[in-house]
């Protein structure tokens, strides 16, 4: 139990659960004034995986499928605490679950493993199993019918509540596992992130940015 | 032999102080430490998270009273009863405020986010004290026993 981790864990304040949240319990700055009391090589990995996972990925527009997985690929190498590993790891299977079962229903293509080969454990079992409904993964993943229904549905709140509400779930044990340690901090920033998505929903923000994107791509092409 | 069992003696005589007093330490370390987050997040009460983060330091002075209690001339029939007494009481007092600490910490860290749980959050930190008292008080009766 390092001193410092302690004194860092409680000086953050209490998350409450994200969708009874009215306001952020504190600021990114506040946070980030925290952070500092990380040590220099935890603190490099938070950063990298916040990249990589967190709600509102923040690594640059990557040009194809292909190219943002050797980029999650090149910085997983650097993330050697395992149980921020394992989340990542986790992460990204559930982000490679969702990318195939809104493949299957828009594109209903069966060439996913050519895609995404070596992104996830997975995409040698979803391709082998594309026509199975959950792709024979839902004893693993239980979430994968409850998911779909809402892909189907065009319900994409819906889903973001019920992927948010996993991450939460399996970030708070996360932080049990070690309570006064990087396992706490880490699952404390991803969590606040997942808060601050969610106190950042906004139906009339989202439906302007979605038509900017409209007429982004209505133009490049 | 002779000196081996006098210096088990003394090992055994200054043990509970010497154990309890670095139990103690990490203890305060430890719950020191989350007082000190904690006064960054509140704004008011900071004296209750101090007091807390020094509950551990009382089990030096078990040490201390142990130690006392046994203090007499050593000699090859009462050294190995000062040795096993002391140094079995010495290692449940180092134990007992090590998890004292730990238990401060938790208190400290639940009543920093609900003030109202505060009193119930210190009872497993009493618990332990509880313990650690229980090697004092029986350590003192059998130290009666052992020759002067």
């Amino acid at each position: 139990m390092a001193e410092q981790y302690i004194t860092l864990v409680t000086s953050l304040p209490y998350l409450p659960p994200f969708e009874k949240a009215e306001r952020s319990p504190i600021t990114r700055l506040r946070l980030e004034q925290r952070l500092h009391m990380l040590e220099p090589d935890d603190a490099r990995q938070l950063v990298i995986a916040e990249a990589l996972v967190s709600w509102r990925m923040s690594l640059s527009k990557p040009k194809s499928d292909q190219e943002m997985l050797l980029r999650c690929r090149a910085a997983l190498q650097d993330i050697s605490h395992p149980a921020l590993r394992e989340f990542v790891e986790f992460r990204l299977d559930q982000q490679t679950i969702l990318a195939a079962l809104r493949q299957r229903k828009h594109l209903n293509e069966s060439s996913f493993l050519e895609q995404v080969n070596g992104g996830s454990r997975w995409a040698r079992v979803i391709s082998s199993n594309w026509d199975s409904p959950d792709f024979k993964l839902a004893a693993v993943y239980p979430w994968i019918p409850q998911a779909r229904t809402y892909i189907e549905a065009n319900d994409a709140g819906a889903l973001d509540r019920l992927m948010m509400g996993i991450i939460w779930e399996q970030l708070s044990r996360i932080a049990d596992s070690n309570r006064f340690g990087f396992e706490a901090v880490f699952a404390f920033v991803l969590k606040w992130d997942i808060l601050q998505a969610w106190l950042a929903r906004d139906a009339g923000k989202a439906k302007s940015r979605f038509q900017e994107l409209i007429k982004e791509v209505t133009n490049v092409s | 032999m002779e000196p081996l069992i006098l210096g088990l003696g003394w090992l055994g005589l200054y043990a509970p102080l010497g154990l309890a007093a670095i139990g103690s330490s990490v203890g305060c370390m430890r719950a020191g430490s989350a007082a000190c987050g904690a006064l960054l997040e509140v704004e008011s009460g900071y004296g209750r998270f101090i007091g807390v983060a020094a509950l551990p330091s009382s089990i030096t002075i078990y040490g201390i009273v142990v130690t006392m209690s046994l203090r007499r001339e050593l000699t090859l029939e009462n050294s190995p009863g000062i040795f096993g007494l002391g140094v079995l009481t010495g290692l449940a007092l180092l134990y007992c405020a090590i998890a004292q600490g730990d238990a401060c910490t938790a208190s400290i860290n639940a009543s920093k986010s609900k003030q109202e749980v505060f009193g119930i959050s210190i009872a497993p930190a009493a618990l332990i004290e509880g313990f650690a008292v229980f090697a004092f008080v029986f350590a003192l009766v059998l130290a009666a026993d052992i020759p002067k």
